[in-house]
């Protein structure tokens, strides 16, 4: 099952220096209560690394143990994605894109001035984490794809049943046309023992 | 008289021959010497069939041609946006063209040879015209072949412009206006990195968000990013690890969207499968409700035809008591007779 295990924005600053963490947003519920703090530090310092190396105005992908990380920075402003190998990489970036516009929507250019470590909580970020756990929903062909193949299930299913129709329809013509020719026969008798003896 | 030469299709050369062997011992030395002619006779028929050979040759070359003609114009026919074939049409078009030069150049040596044997020897008028006919016929229908050939280049290049013209829309939305908003001396180099990685976002976005609302945001967001943008030098040099990233994806979309064409189409064809199967299907019932009206008629009949025989049992009765009667009257007049 593909995951994402952490979505951030950070502010990257033009050279040298550490980016500046914005927002973080993690799902840490495959790991064990007590190793939860250890692998947030690991996001966080692989987070603002990758941030650190990522040129403005690209995307990069960084693979980190079984982890890849997604990255996408436009002027400054940098998403990053923590997923596992099998999430689709084209849905990632859409994702990543998709966040880097809800949060300018929503905080416009505050973040230039920010300087701190200050993770604000941004309650989107956590639902787009646990909406986006499925690659479909951040890619619309992914999820077009999808439909398109179940459709074409369903409607094989219903193929086979029209055969099945068609079976049964064939035997009933058959009953049909015996009893019509049964009730012809029948006819023709009582005609005939009616035509018989007129005179007794 | 001279038929051999005009008609293609009853080789009357034998006749010919025999006609001209009499006429010459008829007519004597008046037409030419006999030696010389026999031995023009005998360097004239490999002359002749070596022209005859090559004419037939160009002519199997121009119609092979015409056939590679043809293919290429279904080629591009069938070329959609994405299925793009450019390869085999370039291919395709350069092995036509190379064809096209090689056959003119053959008729061009084939009309000098032609040219050349007129005014080597005297022929009779009749050969001439044939010779210049055959060359006629072969260049105009080289001709016919190369207009062919051009009108499936033009359609060819209107289709790839056509393809540009609807990847420019889903790709390059935003670089179009880009140049007429900045500084000329940042014409060059923004827009080709800018335009590398807009129409990568551009793409995701096109077929990501549908919303115009989002794009239009984008837009604006990228505008006032190339204000803020720093050295464009910079960005050039970075372009070659952009690009094939964003060919990677771009790839990868276009092959989604092909799966996704194809599946579609798929689907019509189950559908349209499934409503013929239905109608003839609708036949059959259609016979099974005829056949059950016709049984209905029958028992209806037969049910009244024992109804009527059993109104005639009931009311018989009556008939059957009077003759009764009628015949015990007779035995007791016959009882009475003999006693």
């Amino acid at each position: 099952m593909v995951k994402i295990t952490a979505l951030m924005v950070l502010k990257c600053r033009p050279e040298g220096s550490d980016p500046v963490i914005l927002v973080n947003a993690s799902d840490l519920s495959n790991f064990g209560f007590f190793q939860r703090p250890s692998v947030k530090e690991f996001i966080v310092f692989v987070g603002r690394t990758v941030a650190k190396r990522i040129p403005p105005g690209q995307r990069q992908s960084v693979q980190h143990e079984e982890y890849k990380v997604h990255s996408y920075n436009r002027d400054g402003l940098c998403a990053l994605g923590f997923m596992d190998d099998h999430y689709p990489v084209r849905s990632a970036f859409s994702l990543l894109n998709q966040v880097l516009d809800e949060y300018q929507k929503n905080f416009g250019d505050s973040w230039k001035t920010v300087q701190d470590d200050n993770a604000q909580q941004w309650p989107y970020l956590s639902e787009a984490l646990t909406k986006f756990q499925d690659p479909a929903e951040a890619d619309k062909l992914l999820k077009i794809q999808r439909e398109l193949d179940e459709t074409k299930i369903i409607l094989h299913k219903t193929i086979d049943s029209v055969l099945e129709r068609g079976v049964k329809l064939d035997s009933l013509v058959e009953k049909s046309s015996d009893l019509s020719a049964a009730s012809q026969m029948f006819y023709k008798q009582a005609k005939k023992t009616n035509q018989c003896c007129t005179i007794l | 008289m001279a038929a051999a030469g005009a008609s293609p299709f009853r080789d009357r050369t034998s006749e010919f021959a025999s006609l001209s062997q009499t006429l010459r011992r008829i007519g004597g030395n008046a037409v030419a010497p006999p030696p010389s002619q026999s031995n023009d006779q005998v360097a004239l028929t490999p002359d002749r069939s070596e022209f005859n050979k090559k004419a037939s040759r160009i002519g199997l070359r121009i119609h092979q041609t015409s056939q590679k003609i043809d293919r290429l114009s279904n080629l591009t026919k069938r070329s959609s946006i994405f299925d793009d074939r450019s390869k085999e049409n370039e291919e395709l078009t350069s092995l036509i063209k190379n064809d096209v030069t090689a056959l003119k150049m053959a008729i061009s040596d084939l009309q000098t040879l032609q040219n050349a044997e007129i005014a080597e020897r005297s022929y009779s008028g009749d050969r001439v015209v044939h010779l210049t006919a055959v060359c006629d016929d072969l260049k105009n229908r080289l001709m016919s072949a190369t207009k062919q050939f051009q009108d499936v280049l033009t359609t060819r290049t209107k289709n790839i412009k056509a393809h540009e013209d609807r990847k420019q829309i889903f790709s390059t939305v935003v670089s179009r206006e880009k140049p007429l908003k900045q500084p000329p001396n940042n014409v060059t180099e923004p827009p080709p990195w800018l335009s590398s990685s807009d129409s990568s976002g551009g793409n995701l976005h096109s077929s990501g968000s549908i919303e115009n609302g989002v794009q239009v945001g984008n837009q604006l967001r990228r505008r006032m990013a190339t204000d803020v943008n720093p050295s464009p030098q910079m960005e050039a040099a970075m372009l070659q690890q952009v690009v094939p990233r964003q060919e990677s994806i771009s790839q990868s979309r276009t092959s989604a969207l092909q799966n996704v064409e194809s599946t579609i189409s798929e689907l019509s064809g189950v559908f349209t499968h499934l409503a013929t199967m239905v109608a003839h299907q609708g036949e059959l019932a259609i016979r099974i409700d005829d056949n059950m009206d016709e049984s209905l008629a029958n028992v209806e009949g037969a049910n009244n035809a024992l109804l009527k025989y059993l109104n005639r049992i009931s009311s018989n009765r009556w008939l059957m008591i009077k003759l009764f009667l009628i015949l015990i009257l007779f035995m007791v007049i016959f009882i009475v007779f003999i006693l």
